[in-house]
């Protein structure tokens, strides 16, 4: 391998600018095309009012009529889903109207707002269209509009029984409040009763009993030409 | 050596530029273009008019469809949510899906010479033009529809269910009691495996079972021959968000002036998510009178 020393370096200097000049501007000229810069032409301005006569020479592309077309855009109709934000609201609010047209039984129940609704721990009894009453202390109300139901629990034949009534349901004739709960529960949901510590077992003595005084007094208001309307 | 022609080619009876010189108004013009010197061939296969359609021609595809395609367009509506009904008669509880129908108009229609089918062209919603594409801009501004959100085609039998372009189709498009078909998108499972996607088995909890208790046996051999996995076997893979019809779904209410439309039963997807109705295929259609009621 050769060393490359400045002294040689020198030299080749020298042979470089020992080359004719002739010779250098032809590798000048022999540079490739891609190195040369040449600038973008100037698009040549139309001239303005053209006469007419003369468009026909333009390509197509530079005639006034063919610019840029403008895309028209229709308005929207009037919105659905402005007018009705929320639908599932509206439709149950429409079947509410039918099926508590008072909204006495939503005011029973709607145990945030209104005072003097069932509260959990409350004896309540409900009579079904078929006949059949059923009672029991009321563990949870739920309330989810129209689905708003609530859980009765009872014993009968010495055997635990739970059933969940729906508030508004047509099969429901009537609840009434047997009961109320001597304190203020500081649960929303009384589970605790269905372990046997808490088990309220049977509630059908104080059923029966709060029976027997509504019928008393049921005949005496008969006696006295009025009629108690039962609590729906 | 040069190619020779044949015999017939080099006397011919007549000219051979007869061929390119056609009978125009009495006065022989010449035509342009390659053509052949010798007249077609009849064809050696059973042509003619009286044939049967061929099974893989459009018009035996119409044929074979026209009795599963409804007469009418459907709607593309927006799933709510669900509630629930009361039946009157026997108070039992129904539970119910709330559609509602927004801006849902005729944007185009295809036809069986055009396109090769005839369906109708529906849009919904609205969308701001700037973020459109300049290509869907000029389709909804040549048909004179305000730009759409969600487009979707609704085939229908024949010209009769076709309509016109721009014209609105309310809730009041289905009747209460009429049966419709729901099509969507199910809700997004993510990758799932086996057990939960294709409901396999699994594998033991315990009897030696190690890191497989969920995963799928054997995938290869023993399943018909050839030690190779066939194509389709169930695997684990992504679960949901494909396309799903619920099919003869009772309409229980429509409120045109809201664009509601109360289906009974659940639709597949989330709240939100876009759900084409049209009328069931399992069912009568529904009375074509009110439909042109509407269309008036």
């Amino acid at each position: 391998m050769a060393t490359f020393s400045p002294i040689m370096r020198q030299l080749g200097c020298l042979k470089s600018a020992a080359k004719p000049q002739s010779l250098l501007s032809a590798q000048i000229a022999r540079r490739s095309l891609t190195t040369v810069y040449t600038p973008k032409p100037e698009p040549v301005p139309l001239p303005t009012n053209l006469p007419e006569s003369f468009l026909s020479q333009l390509t197509p592309r530079l005639h006034p009529a063919n610019g840029p077309k403008k895309i028209k855009i229709y308005p929207p109709p009037p919105s659905t889903r402005a007018a009705c934000k929320d639908p599932v609201a509206a439709v149950t609010e429409s079947q509410l109207k039918v099926l508590d047209p008072n909204g006495e039984r939503k005011a029973l129940f709607d145990y945030r707002r209104s005072p003097r609704s069932v509260k959990v721990g409350d004896i309540l009894r409900v009579t079904f269209k078929n006949g059949d009453p059923f009672s029991g202390v009321c563990l949870s109300i739920r309330l989810r509009g129209i689905d708003t139901a609530f859980l009765l629990r009872n014993e009968l034949t010495r055997v635990g029984v739970e059933m969940w009534v729906k508030v508004f349901s047509p099969t429901v004739k009537s609840v009434e409040i047997v009961q109320r709960t001597e304190k203020r529960k500081r649960r929303a949901r009384l589970y605790y009763m269905r372990q046997p510590r808490h088990d309220m077992r049977s509630v059908e003595n104080i059923v029966s009993n709060y029976l027997r005084q509504k019928s008393v007094l049921a005949g005496q208001r008969r006696q006295g030409g009025q009629n108690r309307r039962q609590k729906r | 050596m040069a190619p020779r022609l044949s015999d017939r080619l080099i006397w011919p009876s007549i000219s051979p530029w007869a061929h390119q010189l056609v009978n125009c108004n009495s006065a022989f013009i010449r035509a342009f273009g390659i053509r052949s010197l010798t007249p077609p061939n009849t064809s050696r296969f059973n042509v003619g008019t009286d044939l049967p359609v061929l099974k893989s021609t459009p018009t035996a595809a119409l044929e074979r469809k026209a009795d599963t395609l409804p007469l009418r367009t459907g709607a593309i509506a927006i799933k709510k949510g669900m509630t629930a009904f009361y039946d009157a008669g026997t108070g039992k509880r129904i539970a119910c899906t709330v559609l509602q129908l927004d801006r849902v108009e005729v944007i185009s229609q295809k036809t069986r010479e055009r396109h090769g089918y005839f369906a109708v062209q529906v849009g919904s919603g609205w969308k701001h033009p700037s973020n459109l594409t300049k290509s869907l801009l000029g389709h909804f501004s040549v048909n004179g529809v305000s730009p759409k959100r969600h487009i979707f085609e609704f085939r229908v039998q024949d010209e009769n269910g076709l309509l016109s372009v721009g014209q609105a189709i309310n809730a009041d498009w289905f009747q209460e009691g009429q049966y419709v078909d729901a099509r969507s998108n199910t809700k997004g499972k993510g990758f799932a495996g086996v057990m939960k996607r294709h409901g396999f088995g699994g594998q033991d909890r315990s009897h030696g079972v190690s890191l497989t208790h969920r995963s799928l046996g054997s995938a290869g051999p023993s399943q018909g021959g050839g030690s190779r996995v066939y194509p389709g076997k169930k695997m684990a893979g992504n679960m949901g968000n494909e396309q799903n019809t619920v099919q003869s779904l009772k309409v229980l209410k429509v409120d045109p002036q809201n664009g509601i439309v109360v289906v009974n039963g659940a639709v597949s997807g989330p709240k939100g998510c876009v759900v084409r109705i049209q009328d069931a295929i399992k069912k009568p259609w529904p009375k074509v009178v009110s439909a042109s009621e509407s269309a008036v």
